[in-house]
């Protein structure tokens, strides 16, 4: 998964970013103003930078002129249509304004990630691999046969690990929005997927809410 | 406007100016004909002497005067010169001499007044004007009536012209002064055009546009007082834009200060429903989401507080000043320990009067604001003293201090020195709000000075009360 630099200044919401990417598989630095940022980004590679606007020290717009090159996503309680033209004119990749929900947030780290192509395109746990790119998936090394979705649910569930996910979101995000069906479809696939892949272990029941894919 | 004064003018003028002309006209036009008429007069009254005696010489010849008229009264038709004379004699109703042929008078010219008296009458024959006079010869001739004329037609035609040129004259005249009024008067109502420009000028936004000041007159100063008002509008119009922008730099830092705690507290919220695995990650987010409502409690709290302080009426008494200041003492002391910071008091007054609740809330704030920007081992210092009369009390850090630039602001709500607005000091960024409203309602002046690294000095300066 990806390196994500986590510049805001706020500790209970750098604390809740480093948490929720984590716990999706993401390693994260948090930092907590400009120059931090910057001495950060000296010294190491970095895949993607959540950058919050108004910091002590450099604001973000200053951090990102000096950053050029490395992805970021800007992430400000400005969430004026000027901010927001002045932020995605600057180059940024995206543009985030508080309060955001978790499922959001890490859609659109995911989506900036598979654009600037720093996600790594294969997941493996168990024995288990998924090959996004060739939307291939293998049991200890041979191939399982998936319906189309069943791997856009799988996808699903390992782009959000950790997190549960409700019966409609993930019909909204394996199905997509238009789609009219019973809830019941999810947890057919729920059950096909734990049988061919071996997972009744990995993808939990979540108590009236949903299912959670446990890494 | 303009144009009325202009009509009315002209008018005026046309009149006054054409009277003039027709009363000299008429003056001398009667001055000719008064002068013509004496002229006659003298000259009729010269032949009828000098014919008696042409009379009485030939009677006493004894020859017969009917006979010799002609010979007689000959001489007398050459008078003037200039053939602008004529006479005519009658003998009761019959003209017996008359030194042109073409002269032909009024029916009744050989009757003159019977009494001696010379009758002048003014007479029009083919196109010429005459002044006839007409007179019987004295006793014993008064069958014989001598009648003069004299031809005043140049006269006349004289003063025709000149009376037609007094008017063509008069007519360049009035031209010319119309146009000279035009002028004058454009130049009168160029101001007026200005100013009604500049009106509307500033009515459509351009409120820095002026009247240009000259001279000393009643415009200038007219001139003087429309630009005082523009200013007033401008100065009205930037404070309204200045108040709009401060309710709206509050919108927005409210809008931001509730931002990031609902951000926390919903994502700490969905974490633990959507992720947290172990009793440790639960306690973690649940403890950000008591904090952060706890943030926003405050929040409201203080916005309840500023709500309240603008309607409420104060209770003001006479307070201690020991009373007071040992109250804030007693607040502030865990809180100086803590950062081991000194807090020095002194009163050089005895009582105050004032809302002891609301001072001790206002006190307690600007301390509480002064311990924030102190270092460790740094001091502060309350003083209640007397300047000019006025009750005055301080308190000065010497602390890390700010720029006049944040001075300018740091009593609008949520304001922070920090660009950053973090909160590492703590509060909700509403404590000078709610000082300055405190201090509003005690009609005192809340004054802060201020260098950076040096320290800040907060003033209370009392009203003096009667």
């Amino acid at each position: 998964m990806a390196t994500i630099l986590i510049v805001e200044d706020e500790i209970p919401i750098n604390e809740l970013l480093k948490r929720n990417l984590q716990s999706v598989g993401h390693t994260c630095i948090c930092v907590f103003d400009g120059r931090a940022a910057i001495h950060e980004l000296e010294q190491r590679e970095v895949d993607l930078v959540l950058l919050d606007i108004m910091l002590p020290e450099l604001d973000g717009y200053e951090v990102f002129r000096q950053i050029r090159g490395t992805p970021t996503i800007f992430l400000t309680a400005k969430s004026s249509l000027p901010d927001k033209v002045k932020g995605l004119t600057l180059g940024a990749d995206d543009y985030l304004a508080k309060p955001f929900e978790m499922l959001e947030l890490l859609a659109r780290v995911d989506a900036v990630l598979r654009r600037t192509k720093k996600e790594c395109r294969r997941f493996e746990l168990d024995g288990v691999t998924i090959d996004f790119e060739s939307r291939q998936v293998f049991l200890d090394g041979s191939p399982v046969e998936c319906t189309p979705k069943e791997f856009a649910l799988l996808e699903v569930l390992v782009n959000n690990r950790n997190i549960a996910l409700s019966r409609d979101k993930l019909l909204e995000l394996a199905w997509g929005f238009d789609y009219v069906g019973d809830t019941r479809t999810v947890d057919v696939h729920i059950q096909k997927l734990r049988k061919k892949l071996d997972m009744e272990s990995r993808i939990k029941t979540v108590y009236k809410m949903g299912y959670r894919l446990e890494v | 406007m303009k144009y009325r004064t202009f009509m009315t003018t002209l008018a005026l003028f046309l009149f006054s100016f054409h009277l003039g002309i027709v009363i000299i006209s008429v003056t001398t036009f009667k001055d000719t004909v008064r002068r013509a008429e004496e002229r006659s007069l003298s000259e009729h009254y010269f032949i009828t002497s000098a014919l008696i005696k042409d009379f009485q010489a030939v009677e006493s010849r004894g020859t017969e005067i009917d006979g010799s008229l002609g010979s007689l009264l000959q001489p007398y038709s050459y008078l003037s010169g200039d053939k602008k004379v004529k006479l005519a004699l009658y003998k009761g109703n019959q003209l017996v001499y008359s030194s042109g042929q073409e002269l032909t008078g009024p029916s009744n010219i050989g009757e003159p007044p019977e009494n001696g008296n010379r009758l002048v009458s003014i007479q029009k024959a083919e196109g010429r004007t005459y002044v006839m006079v007409s007179g019987k010869l004295p006793e014993p001739y008064e069958v014989y009536t001598l009648v003069y004329l004299f031809d005043t037609s140049e006269a006349i035609t004289a003063w025709e012209q000149m009376k037609n040129m007094l008017f063509v004259a008069g007519l360049l005249l009035s031209c010319l002064f119309a146009c000279g009024l035009l002028i004058l008067l454009n130049r009168i109502f160029q101001p007026l055009a200005q100013i009604s420009q500049t009106s509307r000028n500033i009515a459509a936004g351009a409120y820095e546009t002026r009247l240009p000041v000259s001279g000393h007159d009643e415009l200038s100063e007219m001139a003087q007082s429309f630009n005082h008002m523009a200013e007033e509008i401008q100065s009205q119009i930037h404070q309204l834009a200045k108040a709009a922008e401060q309710k709206q730099q509050f919108v927005d830092n409210l809008a931001h200060e509730l931002r990031t705690p609902l951000t926390a507290i919903y994502g700490y919220a969905e974490y633990i429903q959507k992720v947290a695995r172990t009793e440790e990650d639960k306690l973690f987010a649940t403890n950000y989401i008591m904090s952060e409502s706890r943030r926003l409690q405050n929040i409201a709290y203080r916005l309840l507080d500023l709500a309240t302080l603008r309607e409420n009426k104060l209770e003001q008494s006479r307070v201690r000043m020991e009373e007071l200041v040992g109250g804030v003492e007693r607040a502030m002391s865990i809180k100086a320990a803590e950062r081991n910071v000194q807090i020095r008091y002194e009163c050089r007054f005895d009582t105050l009067f004032c809302d002891p609740d609301l001072m001790h809330i206002l006190l307690v704030n600007l301390i509480d604001n002064a311990l924030k920007a102190c270092h460790p081992g740094g001091l502060i210092q309350l003083v209640a003293d007397l300047e000019n009369g006025h009750q005055v009390i301080a308190v000065q850090d010497n602390g890390k201090g700010m720029t006049e630039e944040h001075l300018a602001h740091i009593t609008e709500a949520f304001y922070r020195v920090d660009p950053s607005r973090s909160r590492a000091g703590g509060g909700a960024g509403l404590g000078l709000s709610l000082c300055q409203q405190i201090a509003d309602n005690h009609g005192a002046k809340l004054s802060f000075s201020s260098e950076p690294g040096k320290g800040t000095t907060a003033k209370i300066t009392f009203a003096i009360r009667s």
